[in-house]
């Protein structure tokens, strides 16, 4: 069944817990040695309040908000962001994305990554469309 | 108004190696060939569950030739092939020559990502060989309310062997000082 969505639609927010564990696997799986990410100590002598997030997983966790809140026609064509605070694990994280432009077979929309506290940690752009070929 | 971080500074010394090379090519190389179980493993780890990440069947039934990699997995990946041993990693664990210009070591900057651009041009398939152009693009200094940073961007083509452009990726990183240099 195809949805159709206007602008100022929002799709189901993507509410997610990161954990130390999930961050250890994140450097893992993408062979990143840098010790922000899973060596708490060393976090804290570079001034961090625990092991911080990897900027990728947070985009990946937003685009997860994208991708699974479309039907399997859309594609991700294009991303932009920008990360505005840092995130430590354990968090508690909710990421929410709004149609900004619906015209033809594409879409633009207003990615957040929201903090327990309320703050706006991360905020970008996705560009979808319905053109095949772009990655699900 | 413009900028340039305080003379003495790590974060200094930094700027003046780094900013005469924009424009540079950084690497031109190849990355090797993406597996299905890096794939998965990328996939799992960020909690996703559609099956062409993980299933050639539900991938190609999907439409792709091989199970299909999450659309930032190229970007997030720091090291490829076997890395670098433990002994010449910096004191931060970051690579020395990695794609990004962290700057020496011994200079003790701190680094975090910042952002990033990035289109996804074609699909990223298992089995697909990974060729990789890291050109610098800015070096950028900024007095910020956490103190002085360089801003550094990179553009990151990833093409398929066979030429066809995969991801256009553009990223940010901010170093800054150390701790005890910072204020």
């Amino acid at each position: 069944m195809t949805i159709n969505f206007q602008v100022g639609d929002t799709l189901p927010p993507l509410k997610h817990t990161a954990t130390p564990f999930q961050l250890f696997r994140y450097s893992a799986v993408t062979w990143n040695p840098h010790r922000i990410h899973f060596d708490e100590p060393y976090a804290r002598e570079e001034g961090h309040a625990g092991v911080a997030l990897h900027s990728h997983l947070r985009a990946a966790l937003a685009l997860r908000c994208v991708t699974e809140g479309l039907d399997d026609e859309w594609r991700v064509a294009k991303v932009t962001y920008r990360l505005r605070k840092p995130v430590y694990a354990p968090a508690d994280l909710a990421y929410t994305a709004r149609v900004t432009a619906a015209e033809g077979d594409t879409m633009t929309l207003e990615l957040f990554e929201q903090h327990s506290s309320g703050d706006v940690g991360f905020e970008g752009t996705a560009w979808v469309s319905k053109t095949p070929g772009a990655t699900p | 108004m413009s900028f340039t971080p305080e003379p003495g500074t790590p974060l200094e010394a930094y700027y003046v190696q780094t900013q005469p090379r924009i424009g540079a090519v950084l690497a031109r190389r190849s990355l090797g060939t993406l597996d299905a179980v890096t794939i998965g493993r990328y996939a799992m780890t960020i909690g996703v569950t559609d099956r062409s990440h993980y299933d050639p069947a539900a991938a190609r039934s999907a439409g792709y030739g091989d199970v299909v990699a999450p659309p930032n997995m190229l970007a997030a990946i720091v090291e490829w092939g076997v890395g670098t041993p433990e002994a010449q990693l910096q004191p931060d664990g970051t690579p020395h020559d990695g794609d990004m210009p962290l700057g020496d070591g011994g200079l003790g900057l701190r680094v975090m990502g910042a952002g990033e651009e990035m289109e996804l041009v074609n699909p990223v398939t298992a089995g697909t060989e990974v060729l990789l152009e890291t050109t610098l693009e800015a070096v950028t200094p900024k007095q910020t309310r956490s103190g002085p940073c360089v801003f550094v961007t990179t553009l990151n083509t990833f093409s398929s062997a066979e030429g066809a452009v995969l991801n256009r990726n553009r990223r940010t990183v901010v170093l800054r000082n150390p701790l005890q240099e910072s204020s």
